[in-house]
């Protein structure tokens, strides 16, 4: 407990990471929320390796001499953060494309997608074998050598996607859960799914950067799932799932550091505890399996 | 003559290029209520969705003079029920209009609104449940209650008694006609039965073979393939 209040203070050596980890345990369920609730959840498997696959293509292109952004070493992570949106960005094009074309199994497409990514970032990896341990050290997600201007860039960034996951969560929702409805009341449906796929590209690419594609795959995911049974409306299961990711990154970065074990998996696995929490309380609730319930279930009109 | 307030001039009706209703001709006055009628697949959706804007009119023209407002129920199981939603969370979506930011904290999120048309719907004791516990005719009183929340003119339902209980049916159409007088709506229903609202029907639009032909419900009932079709009902 008292090694838990001294991370907390500010004279952490390691407190940038640790605010960092946080942060974004708090803002990726407020997007994760509407992977599980549209169903996407593969796409939060799929989309955090692309960004992978992006941030090796950037390297590889880098290692090959085309200097995009030439010189500066602090540019890398520029370069990167580049190669990730823009693999990230096309591949949400492709997939929500076709999802609204409604063809084909999309299953199929995202595991396709999936496994193309993930043989990419080998390939391009084995292409760049100069710069291989830096970027395998950013697909991990080595999020405890954030600096100081990195963090506080992240800070903003995820700060301004949190408000918008909650300013326009009416229209998230609206949009999301009918889409004919909101045509019908003459909303931009395309307009607020541009809004919401480019939130989930810049949460998945910056994150991807700084935690690794694990640790985001279980941070859209997880926390959802754990706050959906207990969830009464919309606020209140973002806000759950935010709590539950925050504690999640709070007591893994902890376990982690006091028990010297790698960063990211421990949080993971501590996302999945309180998720195994979530279902036997459930359980022990009497709850019988139902995902979540407001009131009594009726019986009659 | 009453100006209608739905006009069809030689449209032709479908999805992409592929017309599933062709030579769509009839006027739809104010008012009125229409039973949308036929098999499964003739065309009786894509009817009410061009009429609703969601597809456009492959040719032909569609024409609503007074842009009237929409309030739509849609087929109950078309909403996944994953969504951790209260009654009233639903029935409110009716008022998502236009873009209120921080209405709950401005007091502009319509709070009188939803509730005066969950109650207008038997469904204000519903309000805090969650709408997936509930029942099928409890279902479509929170959907009309949103589709009324949206203030329409038009009120346009897809198959609302389907996989609905005989006394529930009944309830339904019952608060449909006294919604329509009340609120001298006009509403639009798609059925593929005609067994409870036969009485209901003011006009009645029949979908088959790729044409749809409007008339007055009881001319259209008591003669020709439409009373064949429905003899065992009707």
């Amino acid at each position: 407990m008292t090694q838990l209040i001294a991370m907390l203070k500010p004279d952490f050596l390691l407190h940038h990471a640790l605010y960092g980890s946080v942060v974004m345990g708090f803002v990726c369920p407020l997007v994760g929320v509407y992977f599980l609730l549209r169903r996407l959840v593969f796409w939060g498997v799929a989309l955090p390796q692309v960004s992978a696959a992006g941030i090796a293509f950037a390297f590889m292109l880098q290692g090959l001499g085309w200097n995009i952004l030439a010189g500066a070493e602090s540019q890398e992570k520029h370069l990167a953060i580049i190669g990730s949106l823009i693999f990230t960005g096309l591949s949400i094009i492709f997939l929500a494309v076709l999802e609204r074309r409604g063809k084909g199994v999309s299953e199929g497409r995202i595991g396709s997608l999936y496994a193309l990514a993930w043989a990419a970032s080998i390939l391009f990896v084995a292409w760049n074998a100069a710069g291989e341990t830096e970027m395998l050290g950013l697909l991990k997600g080595e999020i405890v050598a954030i600096s100081e201007s990195d963090f506080h860039s992240m800070l903003h960034i995820f700060a301004v996607i949190a408000v918008c996951m909650f300013l326009f969560q009416r229209e998230f929702l609206l949009v999301s859960y009918d889409r004919d409805m909101a045509v019908i009341l003459g909303r931009r449906v395309l307009a607020w799914d541009v809004l919401l796929y480019l939130i989930v590209g810049l949460t998945i690419s910056l994150g991807v950067m700084t935690v690794g594609p694990l640790v985001i795959f279980g941070f859209l995911v997880i926390p959802s799932m754990t706050a959906l049974p207990w969830a009464r409306g919309m606020t209140s299961f973002s806000v759950l799932s935010s709590l539950c990711g925050g504690a999640s990154a709070l007591l893994g970065f902890y376990v982690s550091y006091t028990h010297d074990l790698p960063l990211g998996p421990v949080i993971v696995s501590v996302a999945c505890g309180l998720l195994v929490l979530s279902w036997l309380a459930q359980a022990a609730a009497g709850a019988g399996g139902r995902r979540f319930r407001l009131g009594r279930p009726a019986t009659s009109a | 003559m009453q100006e209608p307030l739905i006009r069809f001039k030689h449209a032709s009706l479908g999805y992409g290029r592929a017309p599933i209703l062709t030579g769509v001709e009839f006027d739809i006055p104010p008012q009125s209520f229409v039973g949308i009628l036929g098999h499964n697949g003739s065309g009786k959706t894509t009817l009410l969705k061009t009429i609703l804007g969601l597809i456009p009119c492959l040719k032909g023209q569609f024409i609503c003079p007074g842009k009237p407002r929409y309030g739509y129920v849609p087929q109950k199981e078309r909403l996944d029920l994953i969504y951790p939603l209260s009654a009233y969370d639903v029935a409110a979506m009716g008022t998502y209009r236009r873009l209120k930011l921080f209405a709950k904290w401005r007091g502009l999120d319509d709070h009188q609104l939803v509730h005066r048309c969950l109650a207008d719907c038997g469904a204000l004791q519903l309000s805090g449940k969650a709408y997936r516990d509930l029942s099928g005719g409890q279902k479509q009183r929170v959907l009309i209650a949103r589709a009324l929340a949206a203030q329409p003119e038009i009120l346009a339902l897809d198959e609302p008694l389907a996989g609905i209980d005989i006394t529930t049916q009944k309830a339904l159409l019952k608060l449909l006609r006294d919604l329509k007088e009340k609120r001298g709506l006009t509403i639009l229903m798609v059925s593929h039965r005609i067994q409870a609202e036969k009485g209901l029907f003011t006009h009645i639009i029949w979908c088959d073979e790729g044409q749809a032909v409007i008339g007055p419900a009881d001319a259209m009932l008591s003669g020709g393939r439409l009373s064949e079709m429905f003899k065992a009902e009707l």
